[in-house]
């Protein structure tokens, strides 16, 4: 027989998790004591009010609930408690509240989520370059607060010219980009048998 | 001083099943995956490596060992179990042996089981005293073999970091049961699907951990863009090393179309006499509930895409074998000819697999391997296998960059664990781990019988969040039991934090759940604080 999970947890959440660069899953529990709240702060204007998820874009800045590059708003059935979010642009930071919009366009808010980062969905254009020494320690483990060395960048010492050698890593690179493209069409291989690869 | 090769090849095999142990019931069907991963891949990968080293080949490889594949090689009901299951695959060897006296080309395939599961039997329990993970660290003590670790129950973590705790939980127990086993910290991991988020390799350095791998979007698209590719390593700004997966050569050996695997000499999984032979006769060798399953005694090659398969020839297959290491070593050979102008170091190419790849879905896979470090070691001097300890030492300056989010699973980032099959068992696993960071901040210093649960409600979050149960859901098959596993181990832990918050723990039920799931038996629940 298989076991049951609580259905709720008691409390006033949401959460928001990245699937990949230009899709989002957000759940979420709301007690009935919020959502008494929420329709109490709305009161007449409850008429007609729309459930939604706000979406805020709050890349590399400390969000203050009024300062986000941008909001959207997803609508939403309350009870589905789980809904996928499609964005536009990859490598972004988002955060989001549920709430309800009334028809006046008043937002009211019943809780705040995580923040998230979505990945790059492609290769970066910074190639300024950092080195680092670190010595490897055998059979134990390393110091966590050990300070990192920065060196120099090397020098390849190549029988290339400078100009044969940015050809072939432009080569590399494009490369590359090909191959992650057709990477990410997937290649893990699936049993139809059994789970375990 | 020996030459320094043109490139070096660094070839890693994912070692790793769910743990899976039902004592509750006399035989149960999904304990056949560790059964078949031993017969069909982890004796014959040892028996290649400790070959070669008998023979003088010089070679390296890396390996996980996951903490629930431990746990399970050195349980001694599923190993006891395990002879159970082999002496009845021997018992059907030998039956299929007398049926096809009267065909030669069956007869020789039969005996050729027979032979090998009386073989696999002597190494297991002779050769190795039923102690495969004893076997592993013997050759990583001959420094031919880097175990690594990873996650505790090998859980999604870019998922599982709603709960960062819970993250650190993963690492932390799997580095304490890496030493428990090996008696060393491990110098690195291999990350559950190759799951990475910048900001892990701080926890990373916390446990102690020097290097991990990333799939090729890891580097390709890290920032800045890395000088060399997939083919050096880097660091990540916490000093933590990350090496990348180099598509050509895993295509080569992955590819279900195109990789080697796929040739018409080579063994077909899917024609079983599990399947194929009249019930009755097969009966007492597939499911006890009557249901056909494969049973690892297969007569046919691939031969192409057709239904109609001829009779498997291992002397050919084993040419193919031989063919295709040459031709991998051939192109790597090319490959780091190719890249090496262009870099200030010999470039490292990194080819990681599933290790149940070799000999169980590909069956000639470990003869493949033991073929390829012979050519290696002998027939060249270009390409030289090599662990990522050993290249962190020889060089020791990496560029710095932060490696992008990804998986190696389809699409390259999380879609495979979650999606509308599987998204419901986050707002759980979520609730859990904030539930077990709870309890382990409230009870700090628990003793007795509260100590005794708090490590089983450890033991059974940790359990909930394998990667495999979210894996299966998604792939369709048997997702009955994976949904089933999410829930009892999710309830079993519910049921005990609120236990253990009553101050009422049920010491029967403890039990009983201790003997069940009695992975990590020394499990710090302190871990989870």
């Amino acid at each position: 027989m298989t076991s049951e999970l609580p259905d709720r947890y008691g409390l006033t959440e949401l959460v928001v998790m990245v699937v990949d660069p230009f899709h989002l899953f957000a759940y979420w529990e709301v007690t009935p004591e919020s959502l008494r709240q929420a329709l109490d702060s709305l009161g007449a204007e409850m008429d007609g009010a729309r459930a939604v998820i706000r979406m805020y874009d709050v890349s590399l800045i400390h969000f203050d609930g009024t300062n986000a590059h941008h909001t959207f708003d997803i609508d939403i059935g309350l009870e589905a408690r789980g809904w996928y979010v499609p964005v536009w642009t990859a490598e972004k930071s988002y955060c989001a509240d549920l709430g309800f919009v009334a028809r006046t366009g008043r937002f009211h808010a019943i809780t705040r989520s995580n923040v998230i980062h979505t990945p790059r969905a492609g290769a970066s254009h910074l190639t300024e370059e950092r080195w680092l020494r670190v010595r490897f320690v055998r059979r134990r483990k390393p110091d966590p607060a050990r300070p990192l060395e920065f060196v120099p960048a090397p020098l390849v010492m190549g029988r290339l010219s400078p100009e044969e050698l940015r050809a072939l890593r432009e080569r590399l690179a494009q490369e590359g980009a090909l191959a992650a493209a057709r990477f990410s069409a997937g290649t893990l291989p699936t049993s139809p048998e059994k789970g375990p690869r | 001083m020996t030459t320094q090769p043109v490139g070096y090849l660094c070839l890693v095999l994912h070692c790793h099943l769910p743990f899976v142990r039902h004592p509750e019931h006399e035989s149960f069907l999904e304990e056949n995956w560790l059964y078949e991963a031993i017969t069909d891949t982890y004796v014959p990968l040892l028996r290649v490596m400790n070959g070669l080293v008998r023979d003088g080949v010089d070679f390296r490889l890396t390996a996980t060992l996951s903490p629930p594949l431990i746990s399970m090689l050195c349980d001694p009901l599923l190993v006891s179990r395990y002879e159970r299951h082999v002496n009845r695959m021997i018992e059907l060897a030998s039956k299929e042996v007398d049926r096809t006296r009267h065909q030669p080309e069956f007869q020789r395939l039969a005996t050729m089981y027979l032979e090998r599961f009386i073989q696999t039997r002597h190494v297991f329990a002779q050769e190795y005293g039923r102690d495969l993970v004893a076997a592993f660290a013997h050759l990583q003590d001959q420094g031919k073999l880097e175990i690594i670790t990873c996650g505790a129950t090998h859980g999604f973590l870019p998922l599982l970091n709603v709960a960062p705790g819970t993250v650190r939980a993963q690492l932390r127990a799997a580095v304490a049961h890496y030493e428990e086993t090996f008696g060393r910290p491990p110098h690195g991991i291999w990350l559950p699907e190759c799951g990475y988020y910048p900001g892990l390799d701080e926890v990373l350095r916390d446990a102690g951990l020097q290097f991990f791998f990333t799939e090729s979007h890891g580097l390709l698209y890290a920032e800045p863009r890395p000088r060399y590719g997939v083919h050096a390593p880097v660091f990540c700004p916490t000093g933590v090393a990350a090496f990348a997966r180099d598509l050509e050569s895993s295509k080569q050996v992955w590819s279900a179309e195109e990789g080697y695997p796929g040739d018409p000499a080579y063994r077909d999984y899917y024609r079983d006499v599990g399947w194929d032979l009249d019930y009755n006769y097969i009966q007492p060798y597939i499911h006890v509930d009557g249901e056909r399953i494969n049973t690892g005694v297969k007569y046919y090659r691939i031969t192409g895409k057709t239904e109609h398969k001829q009779v498997y020839d291992r002397a050919w297959a084993l040419e193919r074998a031989a063919d295709h290491a040459s031709n991998f070593m051939f192109n790597r050979e090319r490959q780091v000819e190719w890249l090496s102008p262009a870099m200030d170091r010999p470039p490292i190419v990194v080819a990681p697999y599933d290790a149940e790849l070799f000999g169980h879905w590909w069956y000639e896979g470990p003869e493949w391997l033991d073929y390829l470090f012979r050519k290696l070691h002998y027939d060249q001097q270009v390409v030289k296998p090599i662990t990522p300890a050993e290249y962190l030492e020889r060089h020791e300056i990496n560029q710095v960059c932060t490696p992008c989010g990804s998986s190696w699973g389809h699409k390259g980032y999380h879609e495979v664990w979650l999606n509308g099959g599987n998204d419901w068992i986050y707002r759980h696993l979520h609730a859990a781990a904030r539930r077990m960071e709870e309890l382990a901040q409230r009870f700090p210093r628990a003793e007795g019988l509260t100590r005794r649960a708090l490590t089983q409600a450890g033991r059974e979050l940790l359990l909930a969040q394998s990667s495999d149960w979210a894996f299966i859901m998604k792939t369709g098959t048997m997702v009955e039991y994976a949904v089933k596993r999410t829930r009892d181990h999710l309830a079993r832990f519910t049921r005990l934090y609120e236990q253990i918050l009553s101050r009422r723990v049920d010491a029967g039920f403890l039990k009983d759940l201790e003997e069940k799931d009695s992975l990590f038996p020394n499990l710090d629940y302190r871990h989870f604080s």
